[in-house]
């Protein structure tokens, strides 16, 4: 998921905005790039990939989801 | 939000591999006419083929389409349209040629041959890596992006299309929404393809778009489908995601229990652990419901050698991998925890070769038209979606030489009351679109609603799903546009949920990727496709196409799921 964009490294380019599949970054009034929608990341890195200035970290851990089994396993 | 009117010969919905191809392969024949592609997602991003490896299928020249064949009709147990597979097949190399000429370029052994990797415990079918394995799919959509400005087609993202618009039963046009700035959309076309993708439930990486809204509208529209009682069940790490674990399997990879046991070897004896993941993980739900659980990935047996195709060197891949190694987890060091886990839905519009489906005007591409009956061989996709796209591109262009041109008069009082509907939830207090589909998932995901399939199970789960789609999916709101998005996606995942259990209840045996526990074995009375399509009074009808063995080339005889033991032989 989607951990953290730096505001400070933030060049304001876009392309995380632009390029994000699941439209969960926008930029705000200063042209800095922000979470949005946190809750609709897929994990993809695809934002973190295209950032020209490293401002973005993107954990590898996937959202956890429903189970499968009602037992622990 | 302003109303806009667009018109165009050819409107493309999805922009995935199928569309571009479809968009493509039309400009090819009828350079003179208008194509717009629209998407959901970003301009250009190109779907699921964006964050796809690039593997992909095709018979070489020097190979026999008839040994494909037999290797297909047995791996699907039958249920392969084989017509249109053999077309596939004849026409894969050349598109896998076309990507060649575009720059694409595919892993070359030493010698400077194409390095193959063979399928699933298949004799002949098998895929081709991608030269940048973890880019190819990168690289594939850039070609065709390149091609598609050359060749002047429109492209348009982030805008959701709700609606087919019909006159005289004719698809002529859509309407959609931008879902920024929430624009509201109206689209003339003389034919539309529906390269919409699947339905799915949104289980993380590379599987949050699709989530079936193209189902819902052609079906609307009177569109046939067919195939929905079959779901992707694959096999994903319990924490994160991983891409390429299917080329791991031929090479020695293999999952074990928490004995240590590789018990593929137990439920296939001859296959073992180089099978089809959705036996694997149908495998893995009975070691863990045996107690016998949690299950890790394995690969201590894969020859050293091998590991350079393995290893992750690019795009996705390569950062996942390190940022998991980073955190101490290392794939090819440690034994990693993995769980089965329904994913995407196959199914879609039953369609003819060249894509066109029982509705005047409607084209089907790529994997929003049914090929494969729940099972799955690696590189499959990018070879059908490329193929199917470009048919697609080729039927479209010969319905608009053999049709007249329609004068297309937009029914007013239609579309007012579409555009009504779609911005109902809009800037209302509800339900958020998430907390809806945790739900779908909590009563989709439980292991014998999505992989060991009872009738209890799935009775209970209708039941449950029908008093959701009552009570809770009409309580939805949405704060934005964004929202209104999510909020169709999950209306969307619950229509493909219903279509799900229904098939599944209504195929009474088991086959290919569709198991029942409460019926293990094959009944040749299933020997055919169930379609779905809604009546006059907007009820779905199932009925059943039975596989037209007296007219097919390649004879029935042998079954890919003969193989496992949880499959009875009377
Ligand atoms: C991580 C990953 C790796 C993969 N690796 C491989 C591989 O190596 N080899 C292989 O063969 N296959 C691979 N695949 C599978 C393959 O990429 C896909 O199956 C294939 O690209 C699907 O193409 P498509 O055009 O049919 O559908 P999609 O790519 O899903 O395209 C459908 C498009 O339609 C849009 N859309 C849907 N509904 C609407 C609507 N109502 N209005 C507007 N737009 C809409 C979507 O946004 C999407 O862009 C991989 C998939 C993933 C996720
Ligand atoms: S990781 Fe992918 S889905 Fe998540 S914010 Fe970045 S681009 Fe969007
Ligand atoms: S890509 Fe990086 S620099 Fe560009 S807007 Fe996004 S965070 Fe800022």
């Amino acid at each position: 998921m989607i951990a953290s964009i730096d505001v400070k490294k933030c060049v304001g380019c876009g392309n995380c905005v632009n390029r994000c599949p699941l439209d969960v970054i926008r930029l705000n009034e200063q042209k800095k790039a922000y979470i949005a929608y946190p809750e609709d990341c897929m994990t993809c890195y695809i934002c973190e990939r295209y950032c020209p200035a490293g401002a973005i970290y993107v954990h590898p851990f996937r959202e956890a989801l429903p189970k499968i089994f009602t037992q622990e396993y | 939000m302003e109303k806009k009117l667009l018109e165009t010969d050819v409107l493309i919905i999805g922009g995935g591999s199928a569309g571009m191809w479809a968009a493509n392969r039309f400009k090819d024949l009828q350079p003179d006419k208008e194509v717009v592609i629209v998407d959901k997602g970003p301009k250009d991003w190109g779907g699921l083929m964006t964050m796809a490896g690039g593997d992909f299928d095709a018979v070489m020249p020097d190979e026999n389409i008839a040994d494909w064949m037999e290797d297909f009709v047995y791996y699907f147990d039958g249920l392969c349209d084989q017509p249109l597979m053999e077309e596939i097949l004849k026409c894969s190399f050349d598109r896998m040629q076309d990507y060649q000429r575009n720059g694409c370029t595919f892993f070359k052994k030493d010698d400077g041959s194409l390095k193959s990797v063979p399928q699933r415990g298949l004799p002949h079918v098998k895929l081709y890596p991608a030269q940048l394995k973890g880019r190819g799919g990168e690289m594939m959509v850039r070609a065709l992006v390149e091609q598609l400005q050359q060749k002047n087609v429109k492209r348009l993202g982030r805008i959701l299309i709700t609606d087919l618009l019909k006159q005289k039963e004719r698809v002529v046009g859509a309407v959609g929404f931008d879902t920024l700035n929430g624009d509201f959309y109206v689209i003339k076309a003389q034919a539309v393809v529906a390269a919409t993708g699947v339905g799915g439930w949104k289980t993380s990486y590379g599987k949050n778009t699709p989530t079936g809204e193209g189902v819902e509208l052609v079906y609307k529209a009177g569109a046939r489908l067919k195939d929905f009682e079959f779901s992707r069940v694959w096999n994903m790490p319990k924490y994160f995601g991983w891409e390429g674990q299917t080329t791991l399997m031929p090479l020695g990879g293999r999952f074990v229990n928490a004995l240590g046991e590789p018990f593929m070897e137990k439920y296939s004896p001859i296959l073992k652990a180089n099978t089809d993941p959705h036996f694997t993980t149908i495998a893995m739900a009975m070691e863990i419901r045996a107690g016998r659980g949690p299950i890790y990935f394995d690969i201590s047996q894969i020859n050293p050698d091998d590991l350079v195709l393995l290893k992750p060197q690019n795009g996705w891949q390569l950062m996942n991998y390190e940022k998991l190694r980073d955190l101490g987890m290392d794939l090819f060091r440690d034994n990693t925890q993995w769980v089965p886990q329904m994913t995407i839905s196959y199914g879609g519009m039953d369609a003819g070769i060249h894509g066109e489906t029982n509705v005047p005007g409607l084209f089907a591409a790529g994997t929003a038209r049914s090929t494969e009956p729940g099972v799955y061989a690696g590189g499959f996709a990018l070879m059908t979606t490329s193929v199917t796209g470009y048919l697609a591109g080729e039927g479209v262009a010969r319905f608009l030489e053999e049709q007249p041109q329609v004068e297309i008069t937009l029914d007013e009082d239609e579309i007012s009351s579409l555009q009504k509907e779609i911005y109902a939830p809009l800037g209302k207090d509800g339900l958020s679109p998430k907390a809806v589909l945790t739900e779908i998932q909590q009563i989709m995901f439980p292991y014998n609603v999505s992989i060991i399939k009872t009738e209890t199970a799935l009775q209970d789960a209708l039941h449950r799903l029908k008093t959701l789609q009552l009570t809770k999916i009409p309580q939805m709101a949405a704060k934005d546009a964004h929202y209104l998005l999510k909020l169709r996606e999950v209306r969307a995942v619950a229509f493909v949920s219903e279509l799900y259990l229904r098939a599944s209840l209504e195929r009474k045996e088991s086959r290919a990727g569709h198991y029942r526990e409460d019926y293990p074995q094959r009944d040749d009375a299933y020997l055919g496709w169930l379609t779905i399509e809604q009546d006059a009074a907007q009820q779905m009808q199932f009925a059943w196409e039975p596989v037209p063995t007296a007219q097919y080339k390649y004879p029935i005889t042998r079954y890919y799921s003969d193989n496992f033991t949880f499959i009875k032989k009377d």
